[in-house]
């Protein structure tokens, strides 16, 4: 348990990589949006993509943490199954103060009328809809997803090079493809249409939920046999 | 349960060639051990598989007694970067000492503050934009300080200067002396380590060719100079290591020890004995294992020295 703690003190131990830069990231694509949003004409609500940026970047994070520090945790005598739980670990803390300052910042967002130019960055149409726990579960399993995939992504390729990646990626990308040409045999477009247009924020981070736990154990198993 | 490690018939093939081919090995505490060998020989290889940081083909590897894999028991008494170990991308020397500082718990600051200052290792400069020899001192650090109880250098030397390599050589004899504990050395500049190693594990093409005392091995060979033709046959009939010949003067290394007699009828003979460097020895021991015999190393050197 100490060990695993020990990694989230290690994974912190430069601030720049999990607090600096997405804290960075954040206020820049916010006052660029702000500024863009001032300079419209348009009376009314302007929403930008910009509360993204942070999420995009844990997903370079999930690989990042893997490519770099795994190998050094590996000389520092940490066992694989440490490493993994503790970055695990810290990167789920880093994800749900994120989600409860993106809920925070949504409130003052709505409170201000959009900033004072109508803007919408935190509380997005669909996904702020109703009550705060929805909106904050569903943006902390896109976090956990995309660091999850970043971070698989990296151990396939620490174990088999771009092979591994290569036959991931195809093998995924033929998943998808078939489930296309089989939902077009089967004239069921409009039936996905209404299943999609159905759901909640709460049955999206449902779905994501299984995604992360599918990724996580399979990082897991992957990283298991890794080598530095 | 005396010995720190203990491997059993260990391998590792690639899938087209055998980095470690049947590996036996049984490491007491509290020595210095050479693990020398050519490039390639399997040197990192085998610390790896000892280590848990990759992974045997077969056999069996044990350390404090067990299996060093995913063991926290274990690996929290063991220090092992390699040559080629990577850091974050952007962490500085003063980051990687940090988070050693959390894993190793006899990790002793001062100490390391005073390598710094040996080194003259710049500590906020990011590990990407540092020299190789730079590299090599934060891994030799992380080494020293942490004090594990078996610990692992991996050519530590490579891009040091003279200077900095006597450093390390005298920080680690005087810290060993102070807090005793197993440590190999892996390296191929054997002159440089010889007068550090208690025992000397020699591996050639993943097979280990000589595993020794230090001192016995040095006692195994012996080297004669004198009159060619008086050193001729003084050492008739003996295994002859290899032969420098300077006009009519011969330098002539020969395996064997010699018995006082021996000895006093080589002064005698107006011979001049001299012991044999342990490089020499390796050297002679890995061309003949791959030779298959000594008498192919003999000739060869004869040729190398016409």
């Amino acid at each position: 348990m100490n060990r695993i703690v020990n990694v989230m003190r290690m994974q912190l131990i430069n601030r720049w990589t999990f607090i600096g830069i997405p804290a960075v990231i954040l206020v820049a694509s916010f006052g660029l949006s702000w500024l863009i949003w001032s300079l419209v004409p348009y009376e009314g609500a302007k929403y930008s993509g910009g509360s993204q940026a942070i999420m995009w970047y844990f997903l370079a994070l999930g690989i990042q943490s893997l490519t770099m520090t795994f190998p050094f945790s590996q000389g520092l005598s940490i066992s694989r199954k440490a490493f993994f739980l503790g970055t695990l670990g810290l990167f789920s803390i880093i994800a749900v103060v994120t989600t409860a300052l993106y809920y925070v910042l949504s409130l003052i967002e709505v409170a201000t009328d959009g900033w004072g130019v109508n803007g919408r960055f935190f509380a997005l149409e669909w996904i702020a809809e109703g009550s705060g726990l929805p909106m904050m579960v569903f943006y902390f399993t896109v976090m956990m997803v995309l660091f999850l995939i970043g971070f698989w992504a990296a151990t396939i390729y620490k174990r088999w090079q771009t092979t591994g990646l290569l036959v991931t990626g195809i093998g995924a990308a033929l998943i998808v493809v078939g489930l296309v040409f089989y939902i077009t045999r089967a004239e069921l477009w409009g039936q996905v249409g209404q299943f999609l247009g159905s759901q909640s924020q709460l049955s999206v981070a449902g779905w994501l939920a299984v995604v992360g736990v599918a990724l996580a154990g399979g990082s897991y198993l992957t990283l298991r046999r890794a080598v530095p | 349960m005396t010995s720190v490690i203990e491997t059993h018939n260990v391998i590792k093939t690639y899938r087209n060639s055998t980095a470690l081919d049947g590996v036996n090995l049984s490491l007491e505490p509290g020595k210095i051990y050479g693990l020398l060998g050519r490039n390639g020989a399997g040197k990192t290889t085998l610390m790896s598989m000892l280590t848990a940081q990759g992974f045997q083909t077969s056999g069996n590897v044990r350390v404090f007694g067990e299996s060093p894999y995913e063991n926290d028991r274990v690996l929290s008494r063991i220090c092992f970067i390699r040559e080629s170990q990577k850091y974050p991308d952007a962490f500085t020397p003063k980051h990687a000492f940090r988070s050693a500082a959390l894993f190793f718990s006899n990790w002793d600051q001062a100490f390391a503050d005073r390598l710094v200052d040996d080194f003259q290792l710049p500590l906020k400069r990011s590990i990407k934009k540092l020299s190789r020899g730079q590299l090599s001192a934060v891994g030799v650090i992380i080494g020293l300080a942490s004090r594990a109880e078996l610990t692992f250098f991996d050519e530590p030397y490579l891009g040091l200067d003279a200077v900095a390599r006597q450093l390390f050589y005298d920080r680690l004899v005087e810290d060993y002396a102070l807090h005793p504990r197993t440590i190999v050395l892996s390296s191929h500049l054997i002159d440089e380590v010889a007068n550090l190693l208690e025992h000397v594990i020699v591996i050639d093409k993943g097979r280990i060719i000589m595993n020794d005392d230090a001192e016995s091995i040095r006692g195994s060979a012996f080297t004669v100079v004198g009159s060619a033709a008086v050193v001729g046959s003084f050492l008739s009939g003996r295994e002859i290591l290899h032969t420098d010949n300077f006009a009519s003067l011969a330098s002539v290394t020969a395996l064997g020890v010699l018995t006082p007699a021996e000895k006093r009828e080589a002064a005698e003979l107006g011979l001049e004995l001299a012991p044999v460097s342990l490089q020499q020895l390796v050297i002679r021991r890995t061309l003949a294992a791959s030779t298959g015999d000594l008498n192919a190393v003999a000739n060869h050197s004869l040729e190398v020295s016409q």
